[in-house]
């Protein structure tokens, strides 16, 4: 092996390793017993036995899946060789419907949330409340957008409000959730004080809850807001507006320009969604930026940390 | 043996953190490097292993030009470089045992070590680097579980287990109370002894440094101004080399009284 | 000296002016919400009107059919969608560790290489599952087929950034030590790297499966296996009590799967 030839011609002749030749072998080292890992083994063992009940037993035509990349890249060719760039325009404004139909939902479903989520944090209302209000919030997370889409759709006809209220009706569920963790996380400090001065449960609120948790709280609805725009593009698929439904159309019209298209630009425009929403999340959480430089002075800090892994 | 010509480190920034080095070191001293920080100790013992480059001059570790080798030759000569990390730099997740056995790394095959089955000759060896530095008992136990001085302890054993012909220790004791600094300095000189390794360590605290180096070298902003024997330095060779008196945080014994 | 003296009160320092950020964020979100609203067309009436309105979805929600447990057609599409969640999750999840590692600087230290794998990464994100399964349907044709493609790259979409954000926070130290003692760039990431975010990344997969679960619930709405062709057949059948129990005898059991994911995702960290 290319190493140890090296590093025999490095090695000097009179240098004594590690282990000295038989005669003077000190007395056999010995290792203490190794712990046996029980809860590692037995979950790794079930995990295992899961995946291959499943995959023995799923009814899915394995054969085609030789075929699959092939498939995939004859649609993929089809799809971007016959785009019109006269759809580029209808396409947009139901890329803005998605968008638009995320950004409601989300609000509404804030709304909704954070007075409720004031009701599910223990530190302020008492377990039992809490634990009811918590409850709700786990059956509203637990029913996914598309089958209230799916249910709103009669009420509401295949319009762009039936997106709306599916996804303000499911994220109350999760924006609550991690609402009200926030709120128990927070420090008691300020909460203490403002009941030190004798304010009343509201002004408590204002005061000693509100400073703490706002950051945080605009920085999830953002991220709420990111997971949306994929809800809404997908509710479409379904018919309740946005690009979905333009996709849907496409694709069972046989329509694979279009299609294509639509896809691109849901693509860009969820990553656009994305980098403005994550940049300013960033922002709300870490304060106006500042850019930190390495103290050389501080003894403790390598100069060289930052170049140890480049190219070597 | 280790010979610097003539060499510089000039970083990206425009620091200048070695400038005009010569220097030889010879198989199996103890050299004890001292200086401010941001003098050039980091780097000059970053660059013996080729974690720094040189920016220009040469440096020749082993009777080979640490700048002309490639990627693998500069794996193969720091597999015979064990390091020594002021902040240990350990997995504090796993255990001891795996940690030292990152020594084996270069000389285990990479499927082995996807797996986890270490080969038993391997394993010999890191038990016997663990016996070494009196730590075998605490084979299995988490990294974050051990105190400081136990953490070096396995940093050390880590080194050994490379079975190096040179050990390289960056603030070994920096972050350590001075019992357990003495104990670990003491298992660095008895291993260059015993073991003839060539052994270079960073110190800020002056008094160790005169306690247990053969040879001091003393740098100021990336210039050698010292190179001797402890026993030549006393108070004011220090004061030179840093170019300001002394204070209580230059000495441990000083320090740790504070 | 009290408090409340007679002289003048000291004359405060000047107050900062209120954040051009907070202030603009809320402008913008202000404005975006008027005209968000107008494009929908919202109407608080209409809304009020049609949920008082007699109406099926709502009747069959009141009435749900707890019988579709038992329904044997129900159940061979439940063990599906289970078994499209556990194949999903784990070829999907498991290849995001190394997709995840590649996107690193210390994992792929050649620039470009990494640029390339981020990019892929953010574009595989951003098509939902649904959509995947979707194009899977129209290129490979209806079945459970679609519907794994379809979860393998919605799992690696989203392990792969839990794992890429838990990534840029590890210790560089054992790194720096792996890289010292001469290790190649697979051992350095599987010593170093890997044990530093294990139980992290098996949380994430965890938290994938919980989501695969959901997700292939609803990939039979476009054909590609699972209760959501059920559903679809009692929705375009008209038939809400059927449907609502379905949903909710599945969703019960997604619960208690949670619940128990989240009790193991708690021993891990």
């Amino acid at each position: 092996m290319a190493g140890s030839k090296l590093r025999s011609k490095l090695r000097s002749k009179l240098r004594v390793g590690l282990m000295p030749t038989p005669p003077n072998q000190p007395a056999g080292v010995e290792l203490p017993n190794k712990p046996v890992a029980t809860f590692r083994w037995v979950s790794t063992a079930l995990a295992l036995t899961l995946v291959l009940w499943s995959v023995l037993k799923i009814d899915a035509k394995w054969s085609r899946l030789i075929d699959a990349p092939g498939d995939m890249w004859t649609l993929c060719t089809v799809m971007f060789s016959s785009m019109e760039a006269n759809k580029i325009g209808g396409l947009l404004g139901k890329m803005w419907e998605s968008i638009a139909i995320a950004w409601l939902g989300t609000l509404i479903a804030a709304l909704f949330a954070v007075p409720l989520s004031f009701l599910a944090a223990e530190n302020l209302v008492g377990r039992p409340i809490a634990w009811v209000t918590r409850q709700i919030f786990n059956v509203l997370r637990a029913i996914p957008e598309i089958i209230l889409a799916l249910a709103f759709i009669p009420i509401f006809g295949l319009k762009p409000m039936a997106g709306v209220l599916a996804i303000g009706v499911g994220s109350v569920g999760t924006l609550g959730k991690l609402f009200y963790e926030i709120i128990e996380g927070i420090n008691k400090g300020p909460v203490e004080a403002a009941d030190a001065v004798g304010a009343s449960r509201l002004q408590r609120l204002r005061w000693g809850v509100l400073p703490q948790v706002t950051p945080e709280i605009t920085s999830f609805l953002l991220y709420r807001f990111e997971v949306n725009i994929r809800a809404s593009a997908v509710l479409g698929l379904v018919g309740a507006g946005g690009i979905g439904s333009a996709l849907a159309q496409a694709l069972s019209f046989k329509d694979f320009g279009t299609a294509g298209l639509g896809l691109i630009i849901v693509v860009l425009g969820t990553i656009a969604v994305d980098t403005i929403s994550g940049a300013a999340r960033r922002r709300i959480v870490a304060g106006s930026p500042r850019i930190v430089k390495p103290d050389l002075n501080d003894p403790t800090q390598s100069e060289t940390r930052v170049d140890v892994f480049r190219g070597n | 043996m280790i010979r610097f010509s003539n060499a510089s480190v000039t970083y990206p920034n425009g620091v200048s953190a070695m400038k005009d080095l010569d220097l030889e070191i010879a198989d199996g001293e103890f050299v004890v490097i001292v200086g401010l920080s941001g003098a050039g100790k980091s780097t000059l013992i970053r660059a013996v292993n080729g974690l720094v480059p040189l920016t220009s001059g040469e440096l020749n570790v082993n009777g080979h030009d640490v700048h002309a080798l490639n990627r693998a030759g500069l794996r193969d000569l720091r597999s015979d470089i064990g390091m020594i990390f002021q902040g240990f730099n350990l997995v504090d997740r796993t255990t001891v045992l795996k940690n030292v056995l990152m020594g084996r790394l270069h000389e285990v095959p990479t499927w082995r070590t996807l797996i986890g089955k270490y080969p038993q000759a391997d394993i010999d060896i890191a038990a016997r680097a663990l016996a070494r530095v009196e730590i075998i008992e605490k084979t299995y136990t988490r990294a974050s579980d051990l105190s400081g001085g136990q953490r070096q302890r396995v940093g050390i054993a880590r080194a050994l287990a490379q079975d190096p012909s040179i050990i390289l220790a960056d603030e070994p004791v920096a972050s350590l109370d001075p019992p357990t600094s003495h104990v670990v300095m003491r298992y660095l000189q008895q291993i260059c002894r015993e073991l003839g390794i060539t052994t270079i360590v960073n110190l800020h605290f002056l008094d160790l440094a005169t306690t247990y180096a053969d040879r001091i070298i003393g740098l100021r902003d990336g210039v050698l101004v010292f190179d001797g024997p402890g026993s030549e330095c006393d108070d004011t060779v220090f004061e030179s080399i840093y170019g300001r008196s002394l204070t209580a945080d230059d000495t441990m014994t000083k320090h740790g009284a504070l | 000296m009290t408090t409340l003296d007679d002289a003048p009160p000291p004359v405060l320092p000047a107050k900062p002016g209120v954040s051009t950020f907070a202030v603009g964020g809320a402008l913008i979100a202000a404005a975006l919400t008027i005209v968000t609203a107008r494009s929908v067309g919202f109407s608080l009436s209409e809304i009020i009107t049609n949920f008082t309105r007699k109406n099926s979805p709502a009747e069959g929600l009141l009435h749900p059919d707890w019988g579709q447990i038992w329904s044997r057609r129900s159940r061979t599409a439940f063990i599906e969608t289970l078994q499209l969640a556990v194949i999903g999750t784990a070829i999907g999840a498991t290849s995001a560790l190394p997709l995840a590692l590649w996107s690193t600087t210390f994992g792929n230290p050649n620039r470009w290489l990494r640029m390339l794998v981020r990019s892929c990464n953010n574009v595989i994100r951003s098509i939902p599952d649904l959509l995947w399964a979707l194009l899977f349907v129209t290129a490979v044709g209806i079945g459970a087929l679609s519907g794994l493609l379809a979860l393998f790259f919605f799992s690696l979409a989203v392990t792969t950034k839990l794992t890429s954000d838990t990534l840029d926070g590890i210790d560089m130290g054992p790194i720096e030590a792996a890289n010292a003692s001469g290790a190649s760039l697979t051992q350095m990431l599987r010593t170093a790297v890997v044990p530093q975010i294990l139980p992290s990344y098996t949380s994430f997969v965890l938290y994938n499966f919980e989501l695969n679960l959901r997700a292939s619930a609803v990939l039979g709405l476009v054909g590609a296996g699972g209760i959501g062709q059920r559903i679809e057949f009692f929705r375009g059948a008209g038939r809400w009590e059927e449907l609502w129990g379905l949903v909710f005898m599945f969703f019960l059991v997604v619960f208690i799967v949670e619940r128990i994911s989240v009790t193991l995702r708690r021993r891990l960290i």
